[in-house]
């Protein structure tokens, strides 16, 4: 009994130190990566602030900030229609390729630079209220006409809130081409780079 | 330039000669291609902020009050751990660093993958929401966190050899 016991502290005399310095390190060592991560939130604030487009610090969702961008456009968003209807690649091909149709990007104009549809214009959810108002000339003339709104595929909510405010605004004839960006250029169609007009 | 100082001031001596060099140039080989990664996705979440607490918001763990301050930290938190990465004193809080960050990566997107989410991870910047891309930087971000443990233990082992 006495030397079994001695002989299992032989054995773990070695090991133990080397496990009792590698946690006394890694608690010191994560002390520096707390003390450089409230310096990186401090930059990071501190970045914010004399960003070009300072974000809040409480974090408001793509809706909210959508209403408090239409609320700029009209006092009292009627909000609460019917969603606009969707169509599909073969669809929203043909409305393109006949160019009787206006067709809205609603991506961010950092993705829209990058690549769009052809004859496409930018009416960004993230920047609506200022495209609006920017792009009111060419709404207005296809108020009663249909207009076709696309974003990046997949789940983007993008193409649907910019339809429904347009829908809300008064236009009449708004869907969404829900396949969006990445059904449009997996398919290996035509893309045009550069800003809106 | 680590290993070549090892193995000036210990390769005569020892017969583990190359396997330490070796090692340690596995190991700055390393540390510089996890650096790389990581200040370029720094830079890269610096450029689109919104986008970037768009991306943090999707995956439904953080409460709205926390989710724009981690947007403002993750990013110079990150080039900071690459920028000590590259330094032979700094390394070990770089990786250790990197390693922390990167279990808050796989435990979020690990999350994310179990309740059905399908989104934007936004390790890499924004992309469009798929979840095949999940399972891609679930498996990258497993890597890194190999490699980031990797350095950390090769650093200090290091450090307890020359004491």
């Amino acid at each position: 009994m006495q030397t079994s016991v001695t002989s299992i502290g032989a054995h773990d005399s070695a090991p133990l130190p080397f496990a009792r310095n590698l946690a006394a390190q890694i608690v010191r060592d994560l002390g520096g990566v707390a003390i450089l991560a409230v310096v990186a939130l401090a930059a990071g604030l501190v970045i914010n602030r004399y960003s070009s487009a300072p974000l809040p610090i409480v974090y408001r969702t793509p809706e909210q900030r959508f209403d408090a961008e239409l609320t700029t456009l009209v006092s009292a968003p009627p909000f609460k229609i019917a969603p606009a209807a969707t169509i599909g690649l073969d669809k929203f091909r043909s409305a393109v390729d006949a160019k009787s149709t206006l067709i809205l990007d609603a991506r961010p104009s950092s993705f829209f630079e990058v690549g769009h549809v052809p004859g496409a214009i930018n009416l960004a959810r993230d920047d609506f209220a200022h495209d609006y108002r920017k792009l009111s000339a060419v709404l207005d003339a296809n108020r009663d006409k249909p207009i076709i709104v696309y974003c990046s595929g997949g789940d983007c909510h993008d193409s649907k809130l910019v339809a429904n405010a347009l829908l809300s605004l008064g236009f009449s004839d708004v869907t969404v081409f829900t396949g969006g960006w990445d059904a449009w250029s997996a398919a290996g169609l035509p893309a045009a780079t550069g800003p809106s007009r | 330039m680590v290993g070549r100082r090892i193995a000036g001031r210990y390769g005569a001596f020892t017969m583990t000669h190359t396997d330490n060099s070796r090692r340690s140039y596995a190991v700055l080989a390393l540390s510089l291609a996890i650096a790389a990664i990581f200040i370029y996705a720094g830079i890269d979440k610096l450029r689109d902020p919104l986008q970037f607490a768009d991306s943090i918001a999707a995956f439904a763990i953080l409460p709205a009050v926390f989710v724009n301050l981690l947007a403002f930290g993750l990013p110079p938190f990150e080039i900071a751990s690459g920028l000590l990465l590259l330094g032979p004193r700094t390394r070990r809080v770089g990786a250790l660093a990197i390693a922390v960050i990167t279990v808050m990566f796989l435990v979020a997107l690990a999350s994310a993958l179990l309740r059905g989410l399908t989104l934007d991870c936004g390790c890499f910047g924004p992309g469009a929401p798929s979840r095949p891309r999940m399972w891609v930087e679930l498996g990258l971000d497993s890597v890194l966190f190999c490699g980031a443990v990797y350095v950390y233990l090769q650093s200090m082992a290091r450090v307890s050899a020359r004491i």
